[in-house]
């Protein structure tokens, strides 16, 4: 599980363009759309792509994300559930 | 009246915050590059990470204009030629190429023309009119066409300019599309027009699709407003053409080829009559034989 | 000075024109289907069942160009019937693209990704600026050209610079509008951002779900009264007011308590100098995506309080035309205010939750109408409104 967190983290970076972090930057429990990242409902859409290119999974209403994408730990334990 | 409250340029030369571009101007070599600043004084990570250069030149360039006036804008008008071309191709590459279902936004949503204004009021939190105007290697001039409408209808903080950027794709439509051999460049610039005296006042612009004759265009728009050949002290234009002018000087060879540089021009314009004993600077732009861009600055004296 | 409107003209999938369009509107029947080309036949569209070549001909067109180039020059031809150039009128026009010549260009473009030999003339037509153009080549006009392309809005922004051009003495007349073909750019540009309604659209529904994209045209003749004097031309309408704001919350989505777009129609009606009560239709820009239809709602309440005028969006017809919205939405107007008919917001069954705004339901016709708001929202918080009246 922690492997798919750290790959997880990189992918992130690389979807959203987060140029200035590194994986190291994003804790597992940080608030994904909290204060911190300042992430918007772009993110939130490229999250869904980011879901269906690495691992198959389709999210089909753009709503259903918020839970999802709430952490890294709730994306990473989405994953796990629906691969 | 209107003058230039305070002004901005990325481009190919070492232009931005500079306090006159006239003393340092030099014509570009071969594969000149852009001078960007650091964007990162001027735009926070989190929109810096989204934005192609024609978004982070443009932004900077309005910031920088923001940082030099009292108040908000209470106009925005941007010209761009060709827009965001840059996402527009990463856009369409990606939907051409990907069998998945869902598609990446973000090259979408900033691949459109008014993305450049709309990312402006965005940081700007700036909530007045906001115009976008397109139309060839005119799109400077229609944007200050509006801007002057925008100062004539009382706005006094109207910001106006241009910007464009060049992707290697415009490399394969030399020659056919293209008739240039000019360099593909991309530049921003930007000008604030107000009410209060400053040293270069805005006389007038104008555009003209399908002229029959330059040089008649030419003389009715300089008599309309009290104005000769003889008096203009600097002629820019686009395309070589014999005004029998004091000054003439091609602006194409300090930005290199992009369509809305005559944006570039005015500015070049701007500074030589504040650095030097001038007191009319006349652009034409000719850059291509379908339209005609004239604007008329004048220096202004208190 | 007062403006008059002196001619209409638009196509969409309801009508090659402004008749067919109102009986379709009159006949409470949708242009909205599945579509029928390989770009747009997985989802229900807004699409003008002919081709370009089979436009060309049918409208007997001088000029070509792309699709948006196309449509444009078909509408603004017939809003400038009976017409006539006149060197002592000078004629601008100013048209509203998004798409521009994509539809082209894209076709093209694949080419370059197979690595196949291209015909590089076809992105000749890419440029927003030359669909603008075209519009000017078929009728013959030169001079003050210009393209504005603020998404959603551009059209009624192309009609609100003409309008101010004419006020200001730069031109006497101008044709002006806006045009958008549809392309896959579009289609999948808005399939990216899930906004898309798999159903028939449900403006100002509970249960909206996004919207159906549409293509087409509209555009107006305006003209001040001197140049109707010297033109001989018959006023059908008059353009009141007009403005343009800036929502300035995020780039896609509006702001919940619609704060560019109260700003838009609250100026538009300073500028017609007119009262709120004075209106007595709303052409809402009602996409039926969830977030504009509630911004916009809340919105018209804040500008409008309990005394909320007939309001529909007409977008459950046409579908969104995006650049030509506010054109066809012109049209629109004028026609509600020319036959009295208060046109409805088709498909619609429960009013949303939290503003309860209940939009017109079916056709009401003797409807006394004297002044037409008309709204269309651009991405990048771009809010434009204007007002037409008799």
């Amino acid at each position: 599980m922690s492997e798919l967190k750290e790959q997880l983290k990189a992918q992130i970076i690389e979807q959203l363009n987060l140029e200035d972090l590194s994986p190291a930057d994003i804790k597992d429990d940080t608030l994904l759309f909290g204060d911190e990242l300042g992430l918007d409902s772009i993110d939130a859409l490229e999250f869904i792509v980011l879901l269906e290119s690495n691992y198959g999974i389709k999210i089909a209403d753009p709503s259903e994300g918020r839970e999802i994408f709430q952490s890294v730990n709730s994306l990473a334990a989405y994953i796990e559930k629906n691969q | 009246m209107v003058f230039v409250q305070a002004l901005s340029s990325i481009s190919h030369q070492n232009s931005f915050q500079k306090d006159s571009i006239w003393t340092e101007l030099t014509t570009l070599e071969a594969n000149s590059e852009c001078e960007s600043p650091d964007y990162k004084q001027y735009i926070p990570a989190n929109a810096l990470r989204r934005l192609s250069p024609v978004l982070r030149m443009a932004l900077a360039a309005a910031q920088d204009c923001q940082s030099k006036v009292d108040g908000e804008f209470d106009a925005i008008s941007v010209g761009t030629a060709l827009g965001c071309l840059k996402d527009t191709e990463k856009f369409l590459t990606t939907f051409l190429t990907t069998n998945a279902d869902t598609l990446s936004p973000t090259a979408f949503i900033q691949s459109t023309h008014n993305t450049i204004g709309g990312q402006i009021s965005l940081a700007l939190g700036n909530h007045a009119y906001n115009m976008t105007h397109t139309q060839n290697s005119v799109s400077f001039e229609v944007a200050l066409i509006d801007a002057l409408l925008c100062a004539k209808d009382g706005k006094s903080n109207v910001l106006v300019g241009a910007a464009d950027e060049a992707i290697d794709f415009l490399e394969g439509l030399r020659g056919e599309i293209i008739q240039s051999d000019r360099q593909f460049t991309s530049g921003a610039s930007f000008f604030v027009l107000g009410p209060q005296e400053k040293s270069v006042k805005v006389i007038d612009c104008d555009i003209e699709y399908g002229t029959q004759s330059i040089h008649q265009s030419i003389d009715q728009f300089l008599a309309k407003n009290n104005a000769s050949i003889n008096q203009i002290d600097l002629v820019l234009f686009a395309e070589n053409i014999d005004l029998n002018a004091k000054k003439s000087l091609n602006y194409q060879d300090y930005t290199g080829l992009y369509y809305s540089s005559s944006a570039f021009a005015f500015h070049i314009g701007h500074d030589f009559l504040k650095s030097t004993n001038s007191s009319k600077v006349f652009i034409v732009n000719n850059q291509s034989d379908k339209r005609l861009g004239l604007t008329l600055i004048e220096k202004h004296e208190a | 000075m007062e403006l008059f409107v002196t001619g209409y003209g638009a196509i969409s999938c309801i009508g090659n024109n402004v008749q067919e369009i109102l009986h379709a509107l009159k006949s409470e029947k949708t242009g909205i289907q599945k579509g029928k080309q390989a770009h747009s036949e997985k989802y229900l569209v807004g699409e003008v069942l002919l081709s370009n070549e089979e436009l060309m001909r049918k409208f007997a067109l001088k000029t070509t160009g792309s699709r948006t180039g196309i449509l444009g020059a078909i509408a603004a031809k017939e809003a400038f019937q009976g017409h006539k150039l006149d060197a002592s009128i000078r004629t601008a026009v100013i048209s509203g693209t998004s798409v521009g010549g994509m539809d082209v260009s894209e076709k093209e473009y694949r080419n370059h990704i197979d690595n196949v030999p291209q015909n590089l003339h076809n992105y000749a037509h890419h440029s927003s600026g030359n669909s603008s153009e075209q519009i000017a080549e078929e009728l013959g006009i030169t001079g003050f050209i210009n393209t504005i392309s603020t998404a959603c809005s551009s059209a009624a922004n192309a009609i609100m610079m003409g309008a101010r051009m004419i006020q200001q003495g730069k031109i006497d007349r101008a044709i002006v509008g806006g045009t958008d073909g549809l392309s896959a750019f579009t289609i999948n540009g808005f399939k990216s951002l899930m906004i898309f309604d798999e159903e028939w659209c449900r403006p100002f529904d509970e249960s909206r779900k996004g919207l159906n994209l549409g293509e087409g045209a509209g555009f107006i003749v305006l003209e001040s009264k001197e140049s109707m004097q010297k033109s001989g031309s018959n006023s059908i309408a008059r353009l009141r007011g007009w403005s343009n704001a800036s929502d300035a919350y995020h780039q896609t989505a509006s702001s919940p308590e619609g704060h560019g777009a109260t700003l838009s129609m609250k100026e538009a009606l300073t500028i017609a100098g007119m009262k709120a009560n004075e209106i007595d239709y709303i052409n809402a820009h009602g996409t039926a995506t969830p977030n504009n239809d509630l911004s916009e709602s809340q919105a018209i309440i804040n500008v409008f309080g309990n005394n909320i005028p007939p309001f529909s969006s007409t977008k459950a017809y046409t579908g969104h035309t995006l650049a030509a919205s506010g054109g066809i939405e012109a049209v629109i107007a004028i026609l509600a205010i020319q036959n009295g008919c208060l046109f409805p917001n088709l498909n619609h069954r429960n009013v949303i939750e939290e503003t309860k705004l209940e939009p017109i339901k079916s056709l009401k016709e003797g409807a006394e109408i004297n002044a037409v708001l008309s709204n269309s929202f651009g991405f990048g918080g771009n809010n434009s409104t204007i007002i037409i009246s008799k």
